[in-house]
């Protein structure tokens, strides 16, 4: 997704505001998405199971991470000992969208007082992202749109993990009987389908690719998705900046 | 893994996230986006699951290329991403089934 235009194009009148109804009209406007997150949530609590995750554990980081991308990543790097570098730059590569989302919003936001604009931010995700930057349009000037939609987004999330890591009687060998560890590249392959905007993603695509396959054999364990993710990142900055 | 391990991994993950999620509102506070950057976050994070997803499926052999390869079609079709996930995980499962000798 393309954040629209950053300079405050299409704010309504009036000045932006922060208010229990907003979070209300917020909450509401997410719910549809909703279902599809708890199901989610149930997939990556199943799959956290098998990568060896206690449940509570489980629950509680998707209580306070809330990034389901990043969440499937750790689940790959849950080893001993702890890859902690690695896997912290591969969160922040991972979450790194954030920081076009949030400064998309900053015409709406920015001049509110700080605990409500960064209020608005701590449970910004696409999909809420989306729904309000398409609130906006139709005339909501209400930040709390932002923090309500996040606020339903984030219950079906760790409800949906909290049911998925409860299915009782999952074995090792079940994981493997019935693909369960695989859950987690399926989910990778499928945000992908999902994310492809054409043929302009093909180069710094198969730079990624090509780049995390040799990582693998020549760089000690783990390091293959930051630096194949960053030469993906810079082949595409760079063939952006061939074409304009 | 052991249980403060885990929970200082969750703990670290929380505020490397939350640092993402304020970070787009608090730099435009005095340095906006430069066009270049922006280009560069939004093909990263495509490039990085690129970069989890191939050497995942080149280490989990015949059943992880199965699970994908059939939950990529089943997503060019469908355009859901549970179903598809779903379709593909059963395809694995169907598939070692099938040749228990591979893997």
């Amino acid at each position: 997704m393309i954040p629209p235009s950053i300079d405050g194009h299409g704010l309504p009148p009036g000045g932006p505001v922060f208010t229990m109804a907003g979070v209300a009209r917020g909450m509401r406007d997410l719910l549809p998405v909703s279902v599809s997150i708890v199901i989610f949530g149930v997939a990556f609590g199943i799959a956290a199971g098998s990568a060896g995750l206690h449940a509570w554990i489980a629950v509680l980081m998707s209580g306070v991470v809330f990034a389901g991308a990043s969440q499937f990543a750790a689940l790959d790097m849950w080893q001993e000992p702890v890859p902690w570098v690695p896997l912290m730059l591969a969160v922040f590569a991972i979450n790194a969208r954030h920081l076009p989302l949030g400064a998309s919003l900053y015409s709406w936001c920015g001049r509110l007082p700080v605990l409500q604009r960064y209020g608005a931010m701590v449970l910004l995700t696409d999909a809420n992202w989306a729904l309000s930057t398409i609130a906006v349009e139709r005339g909501e000037r209400d930040v709390g749109h932002i923090f309500g939609g996040g606020l339903t987004l984030w219950l079906s999330w760790t409800i949906g993990t909290g049911l998925g890591v409860a299915i009782p009687g999952i074995t090792l060998a079940d994981v493997q009987r019935y693909g369960l560890d695989l859950i987690f590249v399926t989910f990778f392959a499928c945000t992908l389908v999902g994310l492809r905007r054409g043929r302009i993603d093909d180069l710094p695509w198969l730079v990624a690719g090509v780049v995390a396959l040799g990582s693998v054999w020549l760089l000690p364990p783990n390091w293959h998705v930051l630096v194949g993710g960053l030469a993906g990142g810079v082949a595409g900055m760079l063939q952006r900046g061939e074409r304009s | 893994m052991s249980s403060s391990d885990a929970l200082l991994v969750v703990a670290l993950m929380a505020v490397v996230t939350l640092a993402t999620r304020f970070g787009g509102i608090w730099l435009m506070g005095f340095m906006p986006l430069s066009a270049k950057v922006e280009a560069f976050l939004r093909y990263l994070a495509g490039s990085v699951f690129v970069a989890l997803v191939v050497p995942a499926v080149a280490r989990g052999g015949e059943a992880a290329m199965v699970a994908v390869g059939v939950s990529v079609a089943a997503m060019l079709v469908t355009r859901k991403a549970v179903l598809s996930m779903a379709i593909g995980v059963a395809a694995a499962a169907l598939f070692r089934a099938l040749f228990p000798g591979i893997y």
